[in-house]
């Protein structure tokens, strides 16, 4: 099968802290606020001081009720920020990172794309495995690169996908750092019309 | 993947000169003429010295310009007291002698993706960054040298480091009470920053446990050790698959004695780090003396391997499965 047995899909682990960090840096949105709230009590067991050289930046989301803020804020971490969009945090983030000194450690929660995106921006300031942790929660569904005419599909929850340059697209589990998305390769191109039954698969 | 010590490359020293009482610096062409191997800053060579009694495969750095092949050029401090190698290049090397010189191999490469280089030098640590400072002249990339000698006689490379690099660069001489301020640096540098150390083994040790308490991720910490391989008592050695028996001498180490029965047992780096020469051990009458860097604390009480570059035995009788 096409989808499956890749290397370089990603692999998540649950939250927790790296005391051998200097800074740290929490980036969460929607039902990643659950992780990032468990992980804050992590650190307030093992390493309370380290909580004034923590930053925690959230994206609320319709699912996530604004007594997430107040629990990070009650955490005592050195400073809370709140978005609305996921752009204006990344945003925030590149800003940030240009500034921010070797020893810090980001820590990443929400659903994958979300996680891809954060991920992308690590990368591009040399950020290595040792230095970023991440988990998955929330929706699966893909942030997908059809490698024909170039377009980035957001929200695929299907294996199959319909491109805006009319191609259909097998969604592959080949994963680009660089672009944050999953590959998606013309699933008929042998015998045009020929695909398998579209099914939800990421959800 | 083992490489080949058969495949070695016969080169001519076409320059010697004195750079410092203690400090020789060679210029090794090819004796069949055209271009050396490729290689990228960093990297080092291995030596082949055949004196009298013994042969000595010592690993050097280049320290010449990667982007010039027609020559290798190296710099040899004399240890005192030698084992033999360093000495043979002081005394017995000259313009003219032929030598026998491995393929270079990177064990301390620069991170292509680095934002910034941090390189910090000791003594003749200098040499493998004089080579990567050809390489990073050529990037975008932010760098900057910091070298350590004990006084300005005693530094080899400061005034050709002075002049070509009189912005990024910085010299400390321990006579004039100047060190470098390993905490100030590693405690200010931005996300993305690698640091490479190269001299003694302090300075090694004060760098990464400084790196370490400032929360520098291992990945972002790169070291290159120049250590002799430790002397010690002699003992005896069987090689179970080759059913060779052998004898190590004081100042020999167990891969030169391997060596010298006619083995040819894997290597690069042969200063205990590269893990490539690693050796399983059948039984040993006595303990193991672990001088390397590679294996894990664990494996090292599991007495079940051992790095024959550096490493050595306290016993009569070692049995090694090779």
């Amino acid at each position: 099968m096409l989808i499956t047995g890749i290397r370089s899909k990603p692999v998540y682990a649950p939250l927790q802290p790296d005391l051998g960090g200097r800074y740290h840096v929490m980036v969460g949105y929607g039902v990643g606020a659950a992780p990032l709230s468990r992980l804050l009590g992590d650190f307030g067991q093992a390493d309370p001081e380290a909580l004034a050289r923590t930053r925690v930046w959230y994206v609320a989301d319709a699912a996530s009720p604004q007594a997430n803020a107040d629990a990070f804020r009650a955490a005592g971490v050195a400073e809370l920020r709140t978005f609305t969009a996921v752009d204006a945090l990344l945003s925030d983030l590149t800003t940030d990172l240009d500034q921010a000194l070797m020893g810090t450690r980001l820590y990443v929660a929400g659903p994958e794309s979300f996680m891809g995106l954060v991920m992308r921006i690590a990368h591009g300031f040399n950020l290595a495995q040792d230095e970023v942790r991440a988990e998955q929660c929330g929706t699966l569904a893909r942030r997908v690169h059809c490698i024909h005419c170039r377009e980035t599909i957001e929200n695929v929850r299907t294996n199959i996908v319909r491109c805006v340059c009319g191609r259909w697209l097998v969604v592959r589990d080949h994963y680009s750092r660089r672009l944050a998305a999953y590959m998606g390769v013309m699933v008929d191109a042998e015998v045009p019309g020929e695909r398998p039954e579209i099914k939800e698969v990421f959800l | 993947m083992s490489q080949s010590h058969a495949d070695t490359i016969p080169v001519r020293v076409v320059a010697a000169e004195q750079v410092t009482p203690q400090i020789k610096h060679f210029t090794f062409a090819p004796i069949a003429g055209g271009e050396l191997p490729a290689f990228s800053g960093g990297s080092h060579i291995i030596v082949v010295m055949r004196g009298a009694q013994r042969v000595y495969r010592n690993p050097y750095s280049l320290m010449s310009s990667p982007n010039e092949l027609d020559n290798y050029q190296i710099s040899v401090l004399r240890v005192d007291p030698s084992r033999g190698g360093s000495a043979f290049m002081h005394e017995q090397v000259r313009v003219g002698t032929e030598l026998e010189i491995a393929h270079p191999v990177n064990l301390f490469a620069l991170a292509k993706l680095a934002r910034k280089h941090l390189l910090l030098a000791g003594g003749i640590g200098i040499t493998p960054f004089i080579a990567q400072l050809h390489d990073l002249r050529l990037t975008d990339v932010p760098y900057e040298l910091h070298y350590a000698t004990r006084s300005p006689e005693h530094g080899a490379y400061c005034e050709l480091i002075a002049q070509a690099e009189p912005q990024r660069a910085r010299l400390y001489h321990d006579s004039a009470r100047r060190f470098i301020d390993i905490e100030g640096l590693l405690s200010g540098q931005p996300l993305g920053t690698h640091v490479y150390v190269c001299g003694p083994a302090g300075m090694i040790a004060r760098v990464l446990d400084t790196a370490r308490a400032l929360g520098w991720p291992e990945s972002h910490v790169h070291y290159e050790r120049f250590a002799a391989p430790p002397t010690g008592e002699a003992f005896d050695v069987y090689l179970q698959k080759s059913g060779i028996d052998l004898h190590v001498l004081p100042d020999q180490s167990l891969l030169e004695a391997i060596e010298a029965a006619g083995v040819d047992a894997p290597y690069l780096c042969r200063g205990g780090v590269c893990g490539f020469c690693r050796a399983e051990v059948v039984s040993v009458d006595g303990e193991l003396v672990h001088n390397d860097h590679f294996l894990s604390n664990d494996e090292k009480a599991s007495g079940k391997a051992i790095m024959p570059c550096v490493s050595r035995a306290r016993c009569s009788k070692l049995i090694l499965n090779l």
